[in-house]
């Protein structure tokens, strides 16, 4: 009886715990309407079965593959997108908030903000840390005429995005400032 | 010389008449032979179905045959599937790099402006 309580007491609390662990994934909506609207979409969904064989069919002795192979070795998701527009303001900043409200949530850490005043694009870059360990990655970049979402789930090895760099052209990180980053930090984690 | 030869090839080529004695045992066996009955011919179990026999070759050939189709096709379909994935991952980290080049430079060009008018 005591036993059966216990098992109880500990599958009771499975779900609690669950709900109480951060999760990487965003909930992105379906953006049926910009999608229509948009000259070109792109729309990325990498489920851990997907990436797995994307991986398979890398090219270990290529180097960027290698690279390539080496960034979602860890990784459990990555969704994308992306919509480009003829014109300018095509989408409203409502489109973005639904995204923007799950990042306020625990567990997410705000790493970058920008503004470019030249392009007028904003690029937020949020991360998700568990136990000194990203976990998660949120990026939104709003253009003139492009609208971009960027959600990669997963032990994201920061300094092995790093080594992609001049591949995919990837810029440096502060990596130790990135784990630790603390909330609202805008604009001190990329190096200069 | 070759004349001889010749008449001497001619001489022993020459049609003879049978005797009474070989067309008699001849003509006995003939008639011998159309009044046995046919023995049946042997052959392995099945043999008197050919039809049967040819028809499940066929179909195991075709169930061979239709099972290779399959596991080809599947084959393409999860390569197809690899090499898609593959590209949307160069893709997504593409546009993700992209992205955050975007920040890079803004920073960049923010940090540049503060030194310029800090006169650094």
């Amino acid at each position: 009886m005591r036993k059966f309580a216990l098992t109880m007491f500990i599958a009771l609390q499975v779900p609690v715990l669950a709900w109480a662990s951060p999760n990487p994934k965003l909930l992105i909506p379906e953006f049926a309407g910009l999608a229509q609207k948009a000259t070109d979409s792109v729309t990325i969904t990498l489920d851990p079965a997907l990436l797995s064989m994307a991986s398979r069919f890398l090219d270990a002795s290529d180097p960027q593959d290698a690279a390539t192979q080496e960034v979602i070795k860890g990784l459990r998701g990555i969704y994308v997108r992306s919509y480009t527009f003829d014109k300018d303001a095509a989408y409203s900043q409502a489109d973005i908030d639904a995204v923007r409200a799950q990042l306020s949530a625990p567990g997410w850490n705000r790493l970058v903000q920008t503004h470019s005043r030249k392009t007028r694009a904003d690029v937020d870059i949020y991360i998700m840390v568990d136990n000194n360990q990203a976990v998660g990655l949120a990026l939104i970049a709003s253009e003139p005429r492009q609208f971009t979402i960027v959600n990669i789930v997963g032990a994201i090895d920061l300094d092995k995005l790093h080594k992609l760099e001049g591949q995919f052209g990837v810029p440096k990180l502060d990596l130790d400032a990135a784990k630790s980053a603390p909330k609202q930090q805008d604009n001190s984690i990329l190096k200069k | 010389m070759s004349e001889d030869f010749e008449s001497e090839l001619r001489a022993a080529l020459r049609p003879v008449e049978p005797s009474a004695e070989f067309s008699r045992k001849l003509l006995a066996n003939v008639t011998a032979g159309e009044a046995a009955p046919r023995k049946p011919r042997k052959l392995g179990p099945g043999a008197g179905r050919p039809l049967v026999w040819w028809f499940t070759a066929s179909l195991a050939a075709c169930l061979i045959m239709a099972v290779g189709i399959q596991q080809h096709q599947q084959q393409q379909r999860l390569r197809q599937t690899g090499l898609e994935a593959r590209r949307e991952v160069e893709q997504a980290l593409r546009l993700t790099s992209q992205k955050l080049n975007l920040a890079f430079e803004a920073i960049k060009s923010q940090s540049t402006a503060t030194d310029e008018k800090s006169g650094v």
